[in-house]
This record gives structure tokens, sequence and C-alpha cells, in this order.
């Protein structure tokens, strides 16, 4: 069957059916269509859906919620992820699973409230203070805002971390046909808890990437949670070897499974010199300039990366293996030219593409800057 | 042969100076532009135009600042009170006023406007409360009132999941740094004249030093109400009003001689 349907409408039901039972938010363009079939959606199925006072707020009703057992989604713009930042910070010190939904605008500030950007791309990776890690993935079309929102309730269980996914005005807003059967189906990741009869040490781990299994407010047992620093039983210390634990581990549950996280697309044509790399919207343009630059009888390899953080680097090496030169396509100044300059060789040349006057990077842009035409 | 009759000609209606002569974006049958006109009529009376700074709000009001013919800055979401005071403390013989919705200054920015009033900040404070969030499509607000119907409380908003309408300038009387604090209408001509002395006597309390000032002004929103613009107006007699009754709230002591004088 097919239907007519927006990437808001495929979020949601991403979420739905990977568990998810609590909402809360407050409308904000172009994320509040989210909102609005939340509201709608979630009673049916005795879930909860509220819209809160503010994006202060509805991050702490989801920190809250989430530590009660349910599976979270929350989505906002721009002005509103400076307003989680706070308590998104506070999720990654409580190691609260949930899933943020990024429809990114121009900023900054109130910026383009209907124009789409990728300007928040490093912000919502070193928006925190500590710049401790989350995961953040970015679709490019309506069937992937279905599948990588599944995605993304899986990984937040899976590590215990505010899980990102990175869309933009114009994936969510813009109606698209697309075939239900297309849907990827993921398997839904419930979460790991701690057995009723077994002692209950909230923050308890043997190997610094381990993640702790959880227990739910009300459960078999007292659950702490602390927004400072804390040892294993979540309780505040100054202790040196418990905090430096702490802070290794928050880290370390992320870059040692980076390969569990990676999702990416490549493209390697053999000879090809050129690499394009991509990601979110801009991608398409990326996969059409390749098609149209082949069809002109230049080799072209392409590199589609949808889990933009922590970076997928073994991937994006293997993918630069052989190139000349990568061509880095974003609507911001460079945010992920920079990761992928830093993984180049001294030989390879980096090319941004890049635009912020509110227009799409369109393939032709793609072609032009890399003398494909 | 006809011969000329000289009659003279006297101007009895014209654009405020300190309404910029430009067209605004605001929705046909909209009372956000009556409110304009009145906050600038009272600034030409006052003639204080020329040092007035004006802080605008993200809402429908977002291009305020364009409109007034004065000063003027957007603040962040909220948060117009704040930078207002920045500006007011800096430059106190300057007269500084926000003006904002309910969901700016009602929900995100609630808490701006409460310290505001605590701290005393000697600025005016032009509260349109229309019952809905307009710029961002209609959702409900802080003061949508109980069983109305918001994009965002399909089937009328419910107590149980959302709460009660606020009621925004009974809340602000009773913190001690507000010197006045009023409720008018704007749905007939009667109430805008009522909304514009009160309008006034808040600039006058600030022109004095009195203090924390704030008029409420309900006001309509024909487009997300989804309605004429004379329902909208009956509606806000009709089912506002009852809700959120009209009156002085607060008067210090020190202003009242100022509402005598007119
Ligand atoms: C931090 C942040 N969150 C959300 C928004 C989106 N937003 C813009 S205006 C608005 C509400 C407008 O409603 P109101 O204040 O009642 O004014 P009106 O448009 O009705 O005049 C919202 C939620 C924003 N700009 N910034
Ligand atoms: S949306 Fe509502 S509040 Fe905004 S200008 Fe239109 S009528 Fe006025």
């Amino acid at each position: 069957m097919r239907e007519f349907i927006d990437g808001a409408e495929a979020i949601v039901r991403g979420a739905l059916d990977a568990g998810c039972d609590f909402f809360a938010g407050y409308p904000i363009t172009p994320a509040t269509p989210i909102l609005l079939h939340m509201v709608r959606e979630l009673p049916k199925i005795d879930g909860v859906a509220i819209q809160a006072e503010d994006e202060i707020a509805s991050m702490g009703f989801c920190i809250g919620a989430a530590m009660t057992g349910c599976r979270v989604l929350t989505a906002t713009s721009g002005p509103g992820i400076s307003l989680y930042s706070e308590n998104i910070g506070l999720a990654i010190m409580g190691e609260v699973p949930l899933v943020i939904i990024n429809v990114q605008r121009m900023g900054p500030s109130t910026g383009g409230a209907t124009t789409t950007a990728q300007g928040d791309i490093q912000f919502m990776r070193w928006g925190m203070s500590g710049g401790y890690p989350v995961i953040v993935l970015s679709p490019t079309n309506v069937l992937e805002c279905y599948s990588l929102t599944r995605r993304a309730f899986n990984l937040a269980e899976r590590f215990r971390v505010p899980v990102f996914l990175a869309t933009d005005k114009e994936t969510v807003a813009t109606r698209t046909t697309v075939n239900i059967s297309a849907y990827e189906q993921v398997p839904v990741r419930e979460r790991t808890l701690t057995a009723a009869e077994a002692e209950f040490i909230p923050y308890h781990v043997a190997q610094p990437d381990e993640v702790p299994p959880m227990s739910p407010y009300g459960g078999p047992h007292v659950v702490r949670f602390t927004s400072s620093s804390h040892n294993e039983r979540g309780y505040l210390t100054k202790n040196p070897a418990d905090v430096e634990g702490l802070n290794r581990h928050l880290v370390a549950k992320i870059d040692e499974h980076v390969d569990e996280i990676t999702l990416v697309m490549t493209d390697i044509q053999p000879g090809a010199e050129t690499l394009i790399v991509s990601y979110g919207l801009t991608a398409r343009a990326a996969l059409e300039a390749a098609e149209l630059a082949r069809a002109a009888g230049h080799a072209v390899s392409t590199l589609v990366i949808y889990s933009l953080w922590p970076v997928p680097e073994a991937a994006i090496r293997a993918a630069l293996d052989g190139v000349r030169r990568v061509l880095v396509a974003e609507l911001n100044l460079g945010q992920y030219r920079r990761e992928i300059e830093r993984l180049v060789r001294d030989d390879q040349q980096v090319i941004g593409v890049h635009r912020v006057d509110g227009q799409l990077i369109s393939p032709h842009d793609i072609l032009q800057k890399g003398e494909l035409l | 042969m006809t011969s000329a009759v000289m009659v003279e000609e006297k101007v009895v209606y014209e654009r405020p100076e300190s309404l910029a002569d430009v067209a605004t974006h605001y929705c046909p049958g909209c009372t956000h532009g009556i409110a304009h006109r009145i906050v600038a009529e009272v600034l030409d009376e006052l003639g204080v135009r020329d040092r007035t700074i004006g802080v605008s709000p993200v809402g429908c009001a977002v291009l305020a600042y364009k409109y007034f013919n004065t000063d003027g800055a957007e603040a962040a979401h909220g948060r117009a009170p704040a930078m207002a005071t920045g500006i007011k403390r800096v430059m106190p013989d300057h007269v500084v006023f926000t003006y904002q919705g309910d969901g700016d200054l009602a929900a995100i920015g609630i808490a701006e406007i409460i310290h505001a009033a605590t701290r005393g900040e000697n600025i005016t404070t032009i509260f349109v409360n229309n019952a809905i969030y307009g710029m961002t499509g209609g959702q409900m607000a802080p003061t949508t009132l109980i069983g109305q119907e918001t994009t965002s409380s399909p089937g009328g908003r419910s107590q149980t999941l959302t709460g009660f309408p606020v009621r925004m300038a009974e809340l602000m009387a009773g913190i001690t740094g507000s010197a006045y604090i009023a409720r008018r209408s704007l749905h007939n001509v009667k109430e805008i004249n009522t909304a514009k002395r009160a309008i006034k006597t808040a600039f006058l309390a600030q022109l004095n030093g009195l203090g924390f000032s704030m008029v409420e002004l309900l006001s309509t929103c024909p487009t997300n109400w989804k309605v004429s613009p004379a329902e909208a107006l009956a509606w806000v007699e009709s089912d506002m009003v009852p809700y959120y009754p009209l009156g002085d709230y607060k008067v210090a002591e020190e202003v009242k001689p100022l509402m005598k004088r007119r």
C-alpha cells in the first residue's frame, strides 16, 4: 500500500512502533506537527502526551517519565534545543534513555522559523557542559524518518543516553508518497532491568564501557538519581577515583562501541578520484549529483552518513581510501567538514559545498564546486 | 457660476507619530493592531516617543519593533522583561516597555515577568491575552479556556491534563513590586478607550518611578479561533471577560493621583 505522508507522521509512527508511551514538548515551528500528532495518538494507547510551559520543563517531564520506565520522545527546533541543553546534561549524567527530534531551522536564535538548515550538527554534540557524548542520527527522507526513529529508541536503551534525530524543516514538513512495505522494521530493544531479587547498585559497571541495568521508580528497588558526579550507588562524591571512573565510563560506553552505532551508505566506484560526503536532506542532492556526474563520464563515489555522532571514523576512512578529493555538502559553513578534515591524508583535498542563504544545496551546486559539470 | 465656500478642515484622526507608517502583517480583524495604536497614542500624548525603547516578543507581535516608531528590540521567546531590565537599569530616564503575548509572557516567560515585578522594575508591560498561540498556528496557551479547542488541545482544553487558565493580572497584583496592574479588553470602542486610559496610567507610573506596571488586554485571534472578526469580538465579551474580569488589580497609593489628574 502506498500513502502520502510527511516526515513528522513517519517519525510519530516510528516512535509508536518503537513502544514510545510518553511525549512532552512545547510548540515551535517546524517541529510542532510532531507534538500535535502525539497529543492525538498517545492517549489512544494509554500513553501520556503533554504540552509543557516551555522546553526546560518539557525535558524535565521527559527525564522523570523515562526514569519510571517509559520510552520517551520530545521534538523541538534550534531555540528549543538551547533550552533543553541543561536537562540534556542531566540526562547524560543520570544515564537516561530518551529520544530528541531536532527539526533543524536556520539559526542563530529565532533565525528563520520556516527556513531549513543543518546548522545544529556540532551544537547537538557539544551543546552541553562537560562535553560528554550523545548519539546523533540523521535521516535523508521520510522512510528513514521512520526507521531511524525506531533505531534511535533502541540506541537510547542500549546505551542509556539521549539520542538525537537530526532532521530538518523540509524532510519533516514535505509530503511524499511512500510504500508502507518499504518501512524498515527494526526489532524493539527492551530496557535492560535489574532482576527484582538482585541487589540494585544503580551505576555499577565491571568495565568502563558497560551500561548498567536500570530499575524503574516505583519498582522493586530504591532508585536514586543525581545531577552531580556520583559513585556507583548514585551518591554525590568528590572522590577522584569515583569521579574519574564515572566520567570515563560516560565516554567509553559510546566510544568503544562506535561500530554498533555506525550507519552509513557507501557507493564506491572503481577508480573514482572524488568522494561526495553528505548527510540528511542534502544527501539527496549529493546522490543525484553523483548520478549526473557518472552520466557525464566522471567516476564518483558517495558516502551518506546516518550516524553523525559518534563519528563513524572507520567507515569514513574506508570510503576515503583511494580518492584524491572529498566534497562535503551540508547546509552550514562546514560543521561536519571539520570531522572529515581530521580524517583525510595529507594528499587528499577537502572541498566544502555550503549554503546559508536559506536555499537548498542543489545537485548542480555540488557538480559546480567539484568541477564535475 | 459657483462660489467657493471656504470650510476650515480640522484633523480629528491621524496616525500617531509613535506608529510607523507601514502596513502590518496582522490578520484582518486581529486586535493586535488596536493595541499598537493605543500604545502609540499614549506615547504621543506623554511626549516620550523619542526616549522610548520597546521590546517585542516572539509571537505574532514579533515585528512590533518595526511598527512602533521608537527604538526597539525583539527579545528571545519570553525574555523581553529581562532585556528591558538591562536597558532600563542603564537608562532610567528612558521609557522602556515590553509588548508580549500570552505564550511569551505566561508560559515560557513567566519567570522573567514575575521577577521583573518582584524587583519593582520600573518598566511597563503590555500583555496581549488572546487565549491561544497565534504565531505558531493555534496551539493551547496557558490562558486557553477550559473546553476551548486548539490544535494541541483537540476536543477542548482538559483541566485534568493541562490544568487551569492562568489569570496573570491577579497573579502580578500579588507582587509587592507591582505599582499598577490592570486588565482591559479590546472588544468594543468603550473598552478600547478604557484600555487606553489604563495604558496611560501604566506609563505614568513608570515616568514617576513607581515600579512595575502591566496592562493585560483581552484580544482576538480570529484566524486561529477559526471565527469571523465580529464573532471573535463577541467571544471575548461572552467567554473571556467572565473568566478574566476587567478592572484594576493593583493600584499603589502613589499611582492613584496619576489616575485622577485626567
Ligand atoms: C525557545 C522557543 N520556543 C518556542 C518558540 C516558538 N514560538 C514562537 S511564537 C510562540 C508562541 C506565540 O504565542 P503568543 O505568545 O501567545 O503570541 P501570539 O502569537 O498569540 O500573539 C512560540 C511557541 C520560539 N520561538 N522559541
Ligand atoms: S494569527 Fe491571530 S494573533 Fe496572529 S495576527 Fe493573526 S489573528 Fe492576530
